[in-house]
């Protein structure tokens, strides 16, 4: 057994490691919604059935995590497009800082209003 | 001076048995000893069956490039007491293969160098017999691009080197622009060719290992970025 010991993580190994996790998170999420959507051949009463299975306050909560996901991805790869058109490349941590400041503050925005429209209702 | 605990990943091939192992030294550090002077304390006083690379001492040769506390870096080049650790941890650099102890074979940095032709090609005849000239602002293009000493510390850093032993490594890439940003270089598209491969280029994820571990301070991802576009040039224009 070859003893290694863990190489070290920087901000840029770190980001492209989210990358990933995010990016098969989305894989993950169209193959769903594809299999969702392919109800629609089965009629309405199929389609129907299937999203009501996910209209469940779980599946609510998980969307915002999803959006998180998205905009994650979304921030990070226009981080990662600027770097390969060969601009900011010296300036990559602050642009990976600026990303994930703007990712968190629409993934807070967006995510107060989708849990206030489904707590809100719930309230009266 | 300090004590510090020194573990240091070995190998020996004639012992196949026992694999890679860790074997701990404790050595008293003066102030200024870098990490090549406490392996030639430990060599030289406790144990001389230790092997590692080195020879100019000065990050110049690139020869004592390893893994020091979980990062690539020159021996030569780290302050053990800047470390600011009672323990440093030493391996091989990972992804190529090991020889013994710390010396690795740098045959994978190799191959992909000479993929990219790394020598200037030019068929015009100099105007004199002693050289080709070239502008102040030229030679300032080279500026970060011929320092590499071919250390090898970036292809080892690098992820997707780890995940394809035939990506052909940024330590390639940044020779390869070395020479396609060159005003005496005629035939960029020599250069670019093994580039623009699935082993090449295209690899790259932008993760900028290679940047962090870099010695001489260089920067491979702008190298690539560069390249790429030079590529993509080349093929619309």
């Amino acid at each position: 057994m070859r003893v290694i010991k863990r190489y070290r993580i920087h901000a840029g190994t770190f980001a492209w490691i989210l990358h990933r996790l995010s990016g098969l998170g989305l894989i993950f999420y169209l193959l769903l919604h594809i299999w969702v959507i392919s109800h629609l051949s089965g009629g309405e009463k199929s389609f129907d059935a299937v999203m009501h299975a996910f209209g469940s306050p779980l599946f609510k909560f998980l969307e915002v995590g999803l959006v998180g996901v998205i905009l994650y991805h979304l921030f990070n790869g226009l981080r990662i497009t600027l770097i390969d058109m060969g601009l900011l490349i010296e300036k990559q941590k602050m642009l990976y800082i600026v990303a994930v400041i703007v990712w968190l503050i629409s993934w807070a925005s967006v995510g107060m209003v989708m849990i206030s429209r489904m707590v809100l209702p719930a309230l009266g | 001076m300090a004590i510090l605990k020194f573990k240091i990943n070995r190998y020996n091939p004639d012992d196949e048995r026992r694999g890679h192992y860790e074997q701990e030294y404790e050595l008293d550090v003066p102030k200024g000893y870098t990490v090549l002077d406490c392996l030639n304390d430990i060599k030289w006083k406790i144990d001389g069956t230790l092997s590692y690379r080195r020879s100019c001492r000065s990050g110049i040769c690139g020869s004592c490039a390893m893994t020091i506390n979980g990062v690539n870096n020159l021996a030569c080049e780290t302050q053990a007491l800047s470390l600011k650790s009672d323990t440093v941890t030493i391996e091989p650099l990972r992804g190529y293969p090991v020889v013994k102890d710390l010396v690795v074979s740098l045959d994978p940095i190799v191959r992909g160098l000479m993929a990219v032709r790394p020598y200037m090609i030019n068929k015009t005849p100099p105007p004199t017999d002693q050289e080709r000239f070239q502008s102040p602002e030229e030679r300032d293009k080279l500026e970060g691009l011929y320092e590499c000493i071919l250390c090898g510390s970036c292809t080892s850093a690098c992820p997707s080197f780890w995940a394809d032993k035939e990506y052909l490594g940024p330590h390639a890439f940044l020779k390869a622009y070395r020479f396609v940003a060159d005003s005496r270089d005629e035939d960029a598209r020599a250069h670019l060719e093994a580039l623009d491969d699935k082993h090449g280029l295209w690899r790259c994820h932008t993760i900028f290992n290679c940047v962090e571990a870099c010695p001489k301070g260089l920067n491979p991802t702008k190298a690539i970025a560069e390249l790429k576009k030079e590529i993509v040039k080349g093929k619309v224009g």
